[in-house]
């Protein structure tokens, strides 16, 4: 409501929102975290995944396992609930709350407010109920089907309005820092959200994504990068920016580092995201690219913890009796260690070792535990006493919870660095001589079983921290009443959004940038020689930048100055900003990487039926805990490759048809790149790989049965549920669109070569020397055994895993030819690059 | 004089070691820290952490 005077008008802040965004963090919150210790634990019991429900309820339920809570399918849940639920609705707290403050307006409407809250938790109860329920696209991060994924972009779409006309009713002419960082994360969340969720529907809960294999990997992972970065970084970032200095009561440390630290992060953070994919078939350009872009985030992300860390000088007294500035400098802290660890872990030669095991997991769980959880905490212990007019009820149980979420956080961390360096030294340990591996898969797995154990109770100690929060806020708000702040404003003279476009676009500091930028560019694509005269141009191009800086630095200021008093232009530029790491990096993939210039390994197109398996292996997450890419590094071959096969890596051309693509991030079980193998003999229909069917149907129903020490969780129901061939027609007909050139079938020979293929392989387990047995079917005849699971999932499944990692050459006369948009198809620089361009392995990267 | 000691596990065994030596000291640490006598406790809390517009007592 705004009183109008002539020079103030009183202003009472919409905070009954930010109240709401606040109870709902710490009731997801506890929720995401308490799905995170049930999989934590999952992975050292197996009967976490249902079969502890039979001794719960005392025999009541009965079963091996229960699907709806797999590991597979729990795992997406807890990250999303954590992602989106957790941080998302706190960083909505903050942002509402500040942003108001920060323009000296109410949120501009009242309407899309509510919209934005009350659709956002109806978009998680969505997903906490499809996510169990198997439905998932089958990519980290980007799980939900496409009607969340519509409902998603359209409340997002929802915030930005609400955001951006609040700035346009601003009663503060400039922008403080706190809101550069929020635009960055609205304009750009919406960019990746939206590309990497492109989807073709098959049916309602069902889609493929638009992009397959190695260009869906690279779609996949510059989006799950950026959502680190723009999701859980940008917008707390910016609530640090806010909120640090009212706790501390002290200035930021440095306006002119703000800057620095606002455009690097936001252009450097969007390169990184290749990293995510070193060593496997992504092209190398592309590797090399990520790699030095995550190192030159080191920068950034350091500048803002200096930031951060520095703007408590004179303030550290407080550590010792204010808990918000506790979780504040330690949130910090930890985002200066994740933020180093990072692009350590970007070093190809260091991601050797790490990628696929559980170092990752204890990075991004310092990031996550340390500093979104931390800053949450400390946000949430500076907010409530505010929104609720009273006294924080007990600032002990505040400090109870650091130091238990502390404890908490160092036990998981290091416990998954113990984990992650145990097993990447043991998958690569060589036996005396240097031909075999030393080690199994599970040996491997069964050594790190301690840290699993302390991982658990490490995660239970947070959330048990957790618990304390919840409590104390609730108890501080049952002794306080729910107020929403009054204020009187002075309106100022609106002097300010009035610079043009091109006034923002035609300056010295932005045609230096995309002068420099578009050379450093050229020197990525252009042919030797080229490419160094690029490289020369951009070099020379930033000494004269440096300086023009220092001759009319001045100049730059105001232009800098006059852009955050126009946030428009503002929103335009850190757009492009944004824009133009992932275009470099997408747009040659999708134009080079395509089945026409592929040479040597193309993958086999799926049958009908395995199809539908490829399909059930999504559904359940087995991604979650198999990759399917062999990297180019000699363990690796050895392990998963297969004998007497040379180069047996993963080739870029094997998962070309693949959508989704499955790499993978994690190995809890061993790599199913090759599982699959040729025909049997007289068969044009039954597959056997490194294992036969019947192996596969003993391993699906209890995989003790393979292995004592295996954590994998038994699949009954494959057994018991029907393949859905009905879907098969449409699912084909949308692949066909993507560019999969499967034959033009008729729904009916869909059908028939489903059920050929299922018939087949059920009379594969079920005749012979050896048939497989079915309990629960003790007395039915071979051939109504036959007839029944010919439609069951199992054998679905097991077509499709028989088929992994089958293709067929395509061979082209002639060295290869130089491909415009390709760096590597031209630049052999060293023997070693040319023999990873001829795709030889590497045992030292 | 000296003999290199090859450990045939070593892969399995140091990450080990090292997350145990780690979790030693700060068991220690904190056993100390809760074990401290209440004016030694206070003594400690008090030291300055740096606050560079106080000047530190002489």
């Amino acid at each position: 409501m705004n009183t109008a005077t002539a020079k103030t008008t009183t202003i009472t802040y919409d905070d009954r929102t930010v109240r709401q965004f606040m109870i709902a963090s710490i009731v997801w919150g506890i929720v995401g975290m308490l799905v995170g210790v049930i999989c934590a634990t999952q992975l050292s019991w197996w009967q976490m995944n249902g079969k502890f429900i039979e001794t719960i309820t005392g025999g009541l339920f009965k079963g091996e396992g229960l699907q709806y809570i797999t590991f597979g399918r729990l795992r997406p849940l807890h990250t999303n609930a954590v992602i989106f639920a957790f941080v998302g609705n706190m960083a909505f707290a903050g942002i509402y709350y500040s942003t108001q403050r920060l323009c000296k307006t109410r949120t501009a409407s009242d309407l899309l407010s509510k919209i934005h809250m009350w659709g956002w938790q109806l978009i998680i109860v969505a997903a906490a109920i499809t996510l169990p329920a198997g439905l998932t696209r089958g990519k980290e991060y980007a799980e939900l089907i496409w009607p969340i994924n519509i409902a998603v972009a359209l409340v997002w779409v929802i915030f930005g309005i609400n955001f951006f006309w609040t700035l346009a009713k601003r009663n503060e002419p400039s922008l403080y820092v706190a809101l550069w960082f929020y635009i960055a994360t609205i304009v750009t969340v919406a960019m990746l959200y939206i590309v990497n969720h492109l989807s073709i529907p098959t049916s309602w809960i069902h889609s493929y994504p638009i992009f397959g294999g190695l260009q869906d990997g690279l779609v996949q992972w510059w989006y799950g990068h950026n959502a680190v970065a723009f999701f859980l970084t940008t917008p707390i970032l910016g609530i640090m920016y806010y909120f640090l200095p009212k706790a501390a009561n002290r200035p930021v440390y440095s306006y002119r580092l703000s800057i620095v630290h606002f455009w690097s992060l936001v252009f450097i953070y969007i390169w990184a995201g290749p990293h995510h994919l070193l060593n496997t078939s992504l092209p190398r350009w592309l590797q090399m690219l990520g790699m030095l872009f995550s190192l030159m985030l080191w920068a950034p992300s350091w500048g803002g913890m200096l930031n951060g860390l520095l703007t408590l000088r004179g303030a550290w007294a407080k550590l010792r009796t204010d808990p918000v500035i506790k979780f504040f400098a330690a949130g910090i802290t930890f985002y200066g260690m994740a933020t180093f660890e990072g692009p350590l872990l970007s070093i190809r030669a260091v991601n050797a070792l790490s990628h696929y095991t559980d170092w990752g997991i204890g990075h991004v769980h310092s990031g996550a535990l340390g500093w979104n959880g931390f800053m949450a905490a400390g946000m949430f212990y500076w907010l409530a006493p505010r929104l609720w007019k009273t006294k924080l009820w007990s600032s002990s149980l505040a400090n109870m919870h650091f130091w238990v979420g502390l404890v908490g956080i160092l036990l998981y961390v290091t416990a998954m660095w113990t984990a992650g360096i145990t097993q990447g030294l043991m998958l690569g340990e060589v036996a005396e001589g240097g031909t075999t591996l030393k080690y199994e898969f599970v040996e491997t797995l069964k050594a790190i079983q301690l840290p699993y154990i302390l991982r658990s109770f490490g995660g239970g100690l947070y959330l048990l921290g957790f618990f304390f929060c919840a409590l104390n806020i609730f108890m501080t708000a049952r002794s306080g009443k729910a107020t929403d702040d009054t204020v009187e404003v002075a309106v100022p003279e609106k002097t300010y959004d009035r610079l043009r476009f091109g006034e923002a676009l035609f300056s010295d500091p932005v045609a230096y940038c995309v002068a420099a930028l578009a050379m450093m560019i050229l020197w990525f694509f252009l042919p030797p020689h080229a490419d160094k005269a690029a490289l020369l141009a951009t070099i020379l191009l930033v000494i004269k930048a440096v300086r023009v800086f220092k001759a009319k630095g001045g100049a730059w200021d105001q232009w800098h100055e006059s852009l955050l008093r126009n946030y428009l232009p503002f929103t335009l530029l850190t757009f492009i900003a944004v824009a133009i790491g992932g275009s470099v990096q997408i747009v040659p993939s999708l134009l080079v990487n395509r089945e026409k210039n592929i040479e040597g390994r193309l993958q086999e197109l799926y049958t009908p039926l395995e199809l539908a398996g490829r399909d059930l292996y999504v559904s359940e997450g087995c991604y979650n805990c198999h990759s399917q890419m062999i990297r180019t590094l000699m363990p690796d071959v050895m392990r998963y490759g297969r004998a007497g096969v040379k180069d047996d890596f993963s080739h870029l051309g094997e998962s070309l048809y693949d959508y989704p693509y499955q790499w993978g991030s994690k190995r809890t079980g061993p790599d199913l790149a090759r599982e699959g193998g040729n025909f049997v003999q007289g068969s044009d229909k039954v597959r056997s790989g490194k294992r036969d069917n019947k192996w596969h149907w003993f391993h699906f129903m209890n995989p003790r049965w393979a292995n004592d020490d295996s954590n994998m969780p038994p699949y009954p129901w494959l057994y018991e549920q029907k393949t859905d061939f009905k879907s098969l027609p449409n699912k084909i007909a949308v692949q066909r669109q993507l560019g999969v050139p499967f034959p033009a079938w008729t729904k009916d020979e869909i059908d028939q070569q489903a059920r050929e293929q299922g018939m087949a392989i059920a009379r594969s387990l079920f005749e012979g020397s050896s048939p497989v047995g079915y309990e629960p079917m003790k007395g039915a005849s071979t051939e109504e055994l036959v007839r029944h699971f010919s439609e069951s999932q199992v054998v679905a499944l097991i077509a499709y895993v028989q088929k992994l990692g089958t293709y067929h050459e395509i061979h082209k006369d002639g060295p290869p030819a130089a491909v415009p948009l390709d760096p590597d198809s031209y630049r052999n620089v060293t023997d070693k690059t040319k023999a990873f361009g001829k795709g030889e392995t590497s045992a030292n990267p | 004089m000296f003999k290199r000691v090859i450990l045939e596990d070593w892969a399995t065994i140091v990450p080990m070691i090292a997350f145990g030596v780690l979790f030693t000291v700060f068991l220690v640490t904190t056993l100390r820290a809760i074990r401290l006598k209440p004016d030694e406790q206070k003594r400690m809390a008090d030291l300055p952490l740096n606050d560079s517009d106080k000047p530190s007592d002489p």
